[in-house]
């Protein structure tokens, strides 16, 4: 026990020394939690700080910059004259002006003077004659309206300004206070008018300044500068109630709508290298276009960026960069990302480089075959609507026999009608059913031609392997499927890390289900004019050939540097005839290959195509064509098999060489195989026998963005990926290591770009540690993507989000925006744009060639315009016989004197439809279209237009074809001929004055009219005819052009050809016998 | 031994007031053992010394002349718990500003969070579900809980040891308390909170929460131990077990409060006795069916339609 103290400690022990300390740690709690309020918790007021200093910084220098651009624009002597134009209108004004003014400053002092009286006056009989009106008695309603009267006859006194009183009872005050202000309203439209001249004269002047600076003027600046100067830290939000966004990211991001370009360089104080975190929140939106179609105001910054938008307490929880926030910002790498969350439907999506990311991203979950396996909202439609088709069929027959039913009873209802109308009414409505039936079956029509279409439609990413046995080298399908980049780096076909056996097994599979059919013995060809022609024809805006530094042409389609290897000569021939020409059509009804035994049990000729595809069997549509999208060149026999004897010589080793698989005919190995083809899903991108109806194999990547990331499998990394650090990265082999788009992990990874990128560049990297069985191992495929490949696709998953905004947000047009959308989708599905220009940004794989440097009129032409340039209808028959004959197919049928060649894509109704609307829509163009009338020229005015056309200013026929072959071999241009069913005439008239705007670096000449008198004059010398003609020559040119006729033309090209013949080179004899005949029955169409 | 995941479970805004409470749990036991040592000590003098008795005043010290006997509230209480408050404000405003509530994203019905938690309080509610089904753990037990604690005015009949801290006077009540605050509830919460990984698996401190871990684990109930089949079987089993329990429990019980509390057994009457008795067993209940679970996998003891022990 501890000795008792003297005193009794509870009454004398003091407490003040902890009073104080406890006091003191107190206050400065409290101040910390005051400091934490209005600082610690808004470091957005740091950023404002911040901004207004280094804004004001900017906007000086700017400022200086800009009045001396300014003065630079006032030296201009159009200025001056608009100035002193403006300095005149002044002075004359000027007189009238002050005296107006004076006025009107008088007579409002009037007004408000008697305006002081009139109005508290009025206000006390309003009061009363309120009164009035609720009151109910009689007596008390007389005595009221008394009061009124008494108070209305009272006079009162009104000061004017100028001291002099007056005596007003109430209807004067009214009337006076009227009359003085319909006075002032008077002389004010009057100053008005006199002013007029003077404020044109000035919005004249400023006008020409800001046109002619390409910055913003001094006066805006100016704006600027007070905004900044006069800002108080506040929170910038802009508030979207319909879509639930509340964005404060303005908070921070102050310069991000500036109308003045900003960067963070700009920003960065001076004196430091790098710009500090303020510099690069201040930095403007780097794409200004972007918002103004996407107006802030409405989309708010989250919607695209992600991040949280409400967060202001710090950086990080406000980019969502925090485990709880599950749309964390878009890294600056996949920022395009975004741009998926709403414009699922698009294919392409790129303006100038925006977008180039995400568009890839889509084209390569196309491209690569991701599908095949996938599902994927959008991609790979038609078997699905196939399907729908199928029930709406059935529903279909169903409505129709109730109908009939239901008609039938009503007849027999109305027959025992007790009334005349009762029967008559029942009558009706078993008429009425009648005609609905028929509605239906016109309804039916269409789906049966949409199956049809859809049927013709169905793609897939690879070959199809019932061809086997007559198309490949036996012996290389092991060595391919055992790493098919070792024999050919770039193709589409990924890596399936298949085991010896599994190969095995799989090859013996396909090489046992594949058709047997004998396939028509080819004569040999000419291999250097077929590489002449693989050259030419426009084989290489899909395929390359050469590989590494050697490659040449498109990666669109396989490269065939190898391909003599494997394939058969006689096949190939065939395929390069016509690639869609199938072996046996397909029957998806009896789900099974029909051979001319099926035809012959009906007493039908084996002949299968687009016109011929209903199954012999039971009428259902049949699959006839090969599911590639490569089309047919139109190829002459001869043609087809110089080309193939060409690439036959492309190979690095002899087939023979390769080792001998005769297991792949060993019976017992096909079970298995078949198995093995079910597990890896090869029937996603191939036609396999057996496997034609078989489902994909992987998840469905729609929403993939959104996925909870618990739901997304880093197996054993799943704690390295959270922490980081050393060991954090799990790929060791350096090639997928190579492939990812940010090199190996460093930091944490554990999100879903993380996941993708790891995914993507080894996919199989999960598996990594974990003991699986064959099985159960992940069966996602090596697609070898490069880095660029796997940023573009995360990209294109990260985006591929639920999106929590308003349907109305998504991007789904229902006007000609959405022919653009759908057309895309084709575009890009059969390449077109290997080819062919759609954007000026965009740049096809025939322009980078050398091959066409210095041929540029040889590519093929440029579509900047064309639904403003071609008549909807014709282009559907372009598009669908691009020869434009039908008895001459080998041969291009509007410009043959191109030697590539615009193929055969066989499309199917609903494709030819989208397409044409998608070029239409493209040039805004509306539907349908409703043909200009050319007006019929007159014998005078014929004359006088033949002069220009034939004049030798301008020899159109120099250039454009007119069916003469002879001439035709050195023309670069159509023939005239075509252009009354093909063109639109206002486009032909924008195109001959200014062909460069149109299609820039074509060979039209420019500059063949110029403005004069506010008339479009021919530039070359004038013939006399047209003296005293005042319309468009131009105009007349087109006209005349618009009535050429055949006799017309060939008159005119004699006329010329007479002094041109002796110039004309002769060669090309087989081609040139082809186009006589053509000329012979009456012009190229 | 990985760190950082032990600090991760610690610094977790959930967490920090359980970390918080370890220390300060046990200092309050050592502050209040202090003090009972000393009134013992005290109260053996007193016992010892009669004279001293009759003047004593305030317990904890003996007389002197010349203190007050007693002194007011004002200001000799209210000055030490206004700076207690004080030190309790100053704690509050520190850690409001310097952990956040914390807020996780919004409810996904798809996907459950693993590990699901409650809120530490009711941590040992939950680690109760391990070993009891959800009626026995949710419901009948924290009746009991609160009835026990209800009860216990009216089964203390010990009259000694109010208003100031004692061991001696009050062995089997506080005894009692540290057995069902610290074992069954704060050990409960701390398990709950430390140990109970992804799955509601046990990871020792320091072992890293995988989500992927596997365990082999077969718990079986007592009567398929005994091969016993059929329901019937089972529930007279297990009722056997139980109420032997209670009895074997009981007679061992009631053997040592006999020998060691004489005075609080003469005092207290048949249903006093026997409502303490029944409390007091059903919380060894707890502990004795936690071994059986951890140590023999021993899913439930009684099985009924109605309800599994």
């Amino acid at each position: 026990m501890p000795p008792v103290p003297e005193k009794d400690p509870i009454v004398s022990k003091s407490y003040a020394a902890y009073y104080v300390i406890a006091m003191m740690i107190l206050m400065v709690t409290l101040f910390w939690a005051l400091w934490d309020e209005s600082f610690g918790q808004r470091p957005w007021k740091a950023f404002q700080h911040a901004w207004k200093d280094r804004y004001s910084a900017f906007l000086n220098s700017a400022r200086s910059k800009s009045s001396q651009s300014e003065k630079e624009v006032e030296q201009d002597s159009q200025y001056q004259q608009l100035k002193q134009a403006y300095k005149d209108a002044y002075e004359t004004a000027t007189p009238r002006r002050d005296e107006l003014q004076k006025q009107i400053s008088d007579l409002s002092a009037k007004i408000l003077a008697v305006q002081n009286v009139f109005t508290d006056r009025r206000a006390y009989v309003n009061a009363l004659t309120y009164e009035l009106e609720t009151e109910t008695s009689a007596s008390g309603r007389k005595s009221k309206q008394q009061d009124i009267d008494d108070y209305k006859k009272k006079k009162a006194t009104v000061e004017f300004p100028d001291g002099h009183r007056q005596q007003y009872n109430f209807q004067e005050l009214e009337e006076a206070y009227n009359s003085l202000k319909a006075e002032r309203t008077k002389i004010s439209a009057e100053l008005g008018e006199v002013l007029k001249p003077v404020t044109e004269a000035s919005n004249k002047t400023s006008a020409y300044v800001s046109d002619h600076m390409v910055d913003l003027t001094p006066t805006q600046i100016d704006g600027l500068k007070k905004k900044a100067a006069d800002w108080d830290a506040q929170i910038v939000q802009i508030n979207v109630p319909e879509a639930n966004i509340v964005d404060r990211c303005e908070s921070c991001h102050m310069n991000a709508r500036e109308p003045i370009r900003v960067t963070a360089a700009l920003m960065t104080p001076k004196g430091e290298k790098r710009p500090d975190e303020y510099a690069q929140a201040f930095t403007s939106h780097p794409e200004p276009g972007l918002l103004k179609t996407h107006d802030p105001e409405k989309f708010g910054c989250s919607p695209c960026h992600q991040g949280n938008g409400r967060a202001t307490t710090s950086v990080e929880k406000a980019h969502g960069n925090y485990e709880h926030w599950l749309w964390p910002l878009f890294p600056k790498q996949n920022a395009e990302a975004g741009c998926q969350t709403c414009h699922a439907a698009d294919m392409h999506l790129a303006v100038g480089d925006v977008g180039a990311h995400i568009s890839n991203g889509k084209f390569l979950f196309r491209q690569r075959g991701c599908m095949g396996c996938h599902r994927y909202e959008g991609y790979d439609k038609e078997p699905e609507d196939l399907t729908s088709i199928a029930q709406q069929m059935k529903l279909f027959d169903q409505q129709k026999i109730d109908n009939s039913k239901t008609a039938a009873d009503l007849m027999k209802q109305a027959d025992a009608a007790s009334s005349n109308d009762e029967a008559n009414r029942l009558n009706q409505e078993a008429v009425a059913l009648r005609v609905a039936n028929s509605k239906i079956d016109g309804r039916i029509q269409q789906l049966d031609f949409q199956t049809h279409s859809l049927m013709q439609d169905m793609k897939k990413i690879g070959p199809n392997l019932k061809d086997v046995r007559l198309k490949l080298n036996r012996n290389w399908i092991p060595a391919w499927l055992k790493k098919p980049t070792d024999f050919r780096p770039t193709t589409k076909m990924p890596n399936f890390r298949l085991t010896e056996h599994q190969i095995q097994t799989m090859s013996a599979y396909l090489w046992q289900s594949g058709f047997t059919d004998a396939l028509p013995k080819q004569k040999p060809g000419n291999a250097e004019h077929g590489k002449q022609l693989f050259e030419t024809r426009g084989c290489l805006a899909c395929h390359s050939v050469g590989e590494g530094d050697q490659m040449q042409g498109g990666t669109f389609a396989a490269n065939l540097s190898r391909v003599g290897e494997k394939a058969n000569y006689d096949y190939l021939v065939r395929w390069i005839h016509n690639a869609r020409e199938r072996t046996r059509p397909y029957c998806p009804y009896e789900k099974k290959d029909i051979g001319p035994e099926d035809y012959a049990k009906k007493g039908l000729p084996y002949q299968f195509d687009l016109e011929h595809s209903r199954c012999p069997n039971d009428g259902h549509e049949l699959q006839v064509q090969n599911m590639t999208v490569m089309p047919s060149l139109r190829l002459s026999e001869e043609d087809a098999q110089d080309i193939a004897s060409y690439l036959m010589t492309e190979k690095k080793e002899e087939p023979s060489a390769y080792a001998q698989a005769s297991y792949m005919d060993d019976p017992e190995l096909k079970e298995e195989g078949k198995t093995w083809i079910r597990h890896y899903g090869c029937a996603g991108c191939h036609e396999i026998s057996g496997f034609e109806d078989e489902g994909r194999i992987g998840t469905e990547l729609t929403y993939e963005g959104s996925k909870p990331i618990e739901r997304l499998d880093f197996a054993l990394f799943t704690n390295v990926a959270e922490r980081g650090g050393k060991n954090a990265e799990p790929i060791t082999d350096p090639e997928d290591l190579g492939r990812l788009p940010e090199g190996p992990a460093k930091g944490p990874w554990y999100d879903h770009k993380g996941f993708f990128e790891h995914k993507l560049a080894e996919p199989n990297v999960y598996d990594k540690g974990k003991v699986k069985s064959e099985t159960e191992a992940l069966r996602m495929p090596n697609l070898h993507l490069s880095k660029l490949e796997i940023q573009d696709l995360t990209t294109f998953l990260m985006g591929s989000e639920e999106s929590s905004l308003p349907e109305s947000y998504q991007y789904k047009p229902g006007d000609a925006r959405r022919d653009i959308q759908e057309g895309w989708w084709i575009v890009r599905k059969y390449n077109c744009v290997g080819c062919h220009q759609f954007t000026p940004d965009q740049s096809t794989v025939l322009m980078g060639m050398k091959h066409y440097q210095d041929a540029q009129e040889q590519l093929p032409p440029k579509l900047l315009t064309e639904g403003a340039r071609v008549d909807p209808e014709w282009l559907r028959k372009f598009l669908s016989n691009p020869a434009l004959s039908t008895t001459d197919s080998n041969r291009n049928g509007v410009r043959p004197y191109l030697q590539v060649r615009m193929p055969t894509f066989s499309f199917s109704d609903n494709e030819l439809r989208k397409l044409v609307r998608f070029f239409q829509a493209l040039s805004q163009q509306p539907m349908p279209y409703i043909p200009e009338q050319v007006p019929v020229l007159s014998t005078k005015e014929t004359d006088m237009a033949r002069s220009l056309f034939s004049s030798s200013a301008a020899p159109c026929l120099k250039c454009h074809a007119t069916g003469d072959p002879q001439h035709d071999r050195i023309a670069t241009a159509p023939n005239f001929l075509l252009a009354r069913e093909r063109l639109k005439p206002d486009w032909a008239e924008r195109w001959i004055l200014d062909p460069q705007a149109i299609s820039p670096g074509t060979s039209m000449p420019s500059g063949l009219f110029r403005r004069e008198n506010n008339h479009w004059v021919f530039a070359g010398p004038t013939p006399a005819s047209f003296q005293g003609y005042d319309k468009d020559q131009s105009r007349l040119l087109v006209d005349y052009i618009f009535q050429l006729t055949p006799e017309e033309q060939r008159r005119v090209a004699a006329s010329r050809g007479r002094s041109q013949a002796s110039v004309q080179p002769r060669n090309k004899q087989k081609q040139t016998g082809i186009r006589a005949s053509a000329a012979g029955s009456g012009g190229s169409r | 031994m990985d760190w950082r995941q032990l600090w991760d479970i610690c610094s977790a805004p959930d967490n920090v007031p359980i970390v918080g409470l370890i220390p300060l749990l046990i200092f309050y036991i050592y502050l209040a053992w202090k003090q009972a040592k000393a009134n013992d000590e005290l109260i053996g003098e007193l016992e010892t010394n009669p004279a001293m008795a009759k003047t004593h005043h305030r317990k904890s010290w003996p007389f002197r002349p010349g203190w007050q006997k007693e002194i007011h509230v004002w200001p000799f209480l209210l000055r030490v718990e206004f700076l207690a408050a004080m030190i309790v404000t100053i704690i509050l405003m520190v850690w409001s500003i310097t952990l956040n509530a914390p807020l996780e994203e919004p409810a996904n019905p798809n996907l459950t969070m693993n590990p699901a938690k409650a809120p530490w309080y009711f941590l040992g509610l939950q680690e109760m579900l391990v070993y009891f089904d959800p009626w026995i753990a949710g419901v009948v037990m924290p009746t009991l809980i609160i009835v026990g604690l209800m009860a216990i005015p009216y089964i203390d009949t010990n009259p000694l040891g109010s208003g100031y801290y004692t061991w001696k006077q009050r062995k089997f009540s506080i005894g009692t308390f540290l057995f069902g605050f610290i074992v069954l509830w704060i050990a409960m919460i701390i398990i709950g909170t430390f140990i109970r990984g992804p799955g509601w698996q046990w990871f020792w401190p320091g072992q890293t929460w995988d989500h992927n871990r596997l365990i082999y684990e077969v718990n079986r109930d007592l009567p398929d131990l005994f091969g016993i089949t059929s329901n019937l079987g089972k529930a007279i089993f297990g009722g056997i077990v139980v109420g032997g329990f209670y009895a074997i429990g009981g007679f061992i019980m009631h053997a040592l409060f006999r020998r060691y509390n004489p005075k609080d057994y003469k005092r207290m009457s048949l249903l006093q006795y026997s409502i303490m008795m029944f409390f007091v067993l059903s919380m060894v209940a707890l502990p004795a069916k936690m071994l059986l679970r951890l140590a023999w996998h021993i899913k439930y003891v009684w099985i009924t339609p109605w309800f599994n022990v």
